[in-house]
């Protein structure tokens, strides 16, 4: 199991300086105010870990993976485990140069809304990762790709469309109300989402022609 | 004998191919050589005994036990090289040793970095950089510093030049010195398998048309050289295929020693796997 867990993450070291300058760059931008740091916590996850994807892809790793004791089981497990490793540690960078960069230019650290940011973007990535790994192992990385993309889109459509008609602050008062279990509450939501789609994931492919 | 391998009525359905009751025993300590032409149904059936492709019908056992019930027993002995098939290509060989010591209770990263320095392989080049030469040796090595018992081979010295392929067989002949393992091994170099293989398994068209040990199959086989009005004399239960070329005719025969008693045509050429394959496709009845 370890050994599954680790080829994803040493693909993910290999991979680690184009990841690297693309942060440094956001940094430079957040830095000057142009956006917030927050929004690459999706953004970096899911690029990486779909990265891990196409080179599986490429070089058929799911069958060689097969050949190995509990390969099918220990794949999807790994690649879940590394996402869970992978966006620990995101988190974890982009919280810290939020803070630092709140501090270099206000003085102060607005904590609260940087954590609430953060806390955003982290379940916008648990959902986003839920919805495209059980399609990654269904119809691999090119297709699951556009579905991807169609999500991201019908999201910002409908999004756009329903804010009309919905009254917003009935919204916000209801998430006053849920106040402060608002993190509880999402952070399981989270878990479940997550485990629900890793048990179809795994689903997937246990029955899986490779 | 103990028997390492045994596919007892394999049957696979695709839209345009099909293996039909494919049925093979390898006994322990031997090396089986699969042979047939692309598309013959050979990656196929190595698919299948690795658990690679689900839905078939038919019973595969490797080391007595079921290869999808008892899953983890026997992969821990089994070695897999695979047609275009392993780590991504961004991995280094170094990256393939961290992976597989956690993966594999026996893997030996002394024996791994033996074979690696043997086959001059750079440790910490990602592999996308390697020529397919030095892939497939990579790969060799991969599959067997985990000391299986089986190492299922599919095309393993295709792309080799022939010194590479030298090395590569050498170290198949060492792995088969401990009598425990075997080999199954599928190759289009039908010359590499006359030197190592103790039987040869033939398929075409999905379906098993010849197993026998390389001593019948190149012993007693044999390519019958006469003429048109010799050939017509010829009953057609005495050989199993005919080419008809400019000349002559070339007849494949069971036994040479049976027909020339019966016949006492004596132009009987001993025959190579690769003449074997080209008549039994090509060849009539």
């Amino acid at each position: 199991m370890l050994g599954f867990i680790k080829k994803d993450l040493l693909m993910i070291k290999s991979n680690i300086k184009i990841f690297a300058v693309l942060l440094l760059i956001y940094v430079a931008m957040a830095f000057q105010g142009q956006m917030d740091l927050s929004f690459l916590l999706p953004f970096m996850s899911v690029m990486i870990m779909m990265s891990t994807f196409s080179y599986d892809a490429f070089n058929k790793w799911d069958a060689y993976a097969v050949t190995m004791p509990n390969g099918r089981k220990n794949s999807v497990r790994a690649k879940y485990l590394a996402t869970i490793i992978l966006i620990s540690i995101t988190t974890i960078i982009i919280t810290v140069l939020s803070l630092i960069i709140s501090y270099t230019k206000n003085n102060t650290i607005d904590f609260e809304n940087i954590i609430g940011t953060i806390f955003g973007s982290l379940f916008a990535t648990i959902l986003l990762q839920s919805l495209i790994y059980p399609a990654m192992y269904k119809f691999g990385p090119e297709k699951a790709r556009i579905g991807l993309m169609t999500i991201i889109f019908s999201i910002a459509v409908i999004g756009g469309f329903l804010i009309n008609y919905i009254d917003l602050s009935s919204i916000i008062k209801m998430l006053d109300f849920i106040g402060e279990y608002l993190i509880i509450i999402f952070s399981m939501v989270m878990i479940i989402m997550l485990y629900i789609s890793y048990k179809i994931s795994q689903k997937i492919y246990l029955k899986k022609e490779m | 004998m103990e028997n390492i391998l045994e596919i007892r009525n394999l049957c696979k359905k695709y839209k345009e191919f099909e293996l039909q009751d494919v049925n093979i025993t390898l006994p322990k300590g031997m090396i089986m050589g699969f042979i047939g032409e692309n598309g013959a149904g050979k990656t196929t059936t190595i698919k299948a005994i690795l658990d690679i492709i689900r839905n078939y019908t038919g019973e595969i056992k490797v080391f007595g036990y079921d290869n999808r019930k008892d899953n983890k027993k026997i992969k821990e002995d089994i070695g897999a090289v695979l047609d275009d098939m392993f780590f991504p290509e961004i991995l280094t060989p170094n990256d393939i040793n961290n992976i597989m010591k956690d993966i594999y209770k026996n893997w030996d990263s002394e024996l791994y970095f033996k074979y690696l320095n043997d086959f001059g392989l750079p440790k910490t080049k990602q592999i996308k950089t390697f020529s397919k030469g030095m892939r497939k040796k990579l790969e060799i090595a991969t599959a067997i510093s985990h000391h299986p018992k089986l190492l299922i081979l599919d095309e393993p010295t295709a792309g080799l030049d022939p010194i590479a392929r030298n090395e590569v067989i050498d170290i198949f002949q060492s792995f088969i010195q401990n009598e425990e393992c075997s080999i199954f091994l599928s190759s289009h170099i039908t010359t590499d398998l006359e030197h190592i293989a103790d039987y040869i398994t033939f398929i075409n068209s999905g379906k098993i048309i010849l197993s026998k040990t390389r001593e019948e199959l190149l012993e007693d086989f044999g390519i019958v050289k006469c003429s048109k009005e010799e050939f017509e004399k010829i009953d057609k239960k005495d050989f199993i295929k005919y080419k008809k070329s400019k000349y002559e005719y070339d007849i494949l025969v069971e036994n040479k020693k049976d027909f020339y008693k019966k016949y006492g045509i004596n132009t009987i050429d001993r025959i190579t796997l690769e003449e074997l394959m080209v008549l039994m496709i090509k060849g009539e009845e």
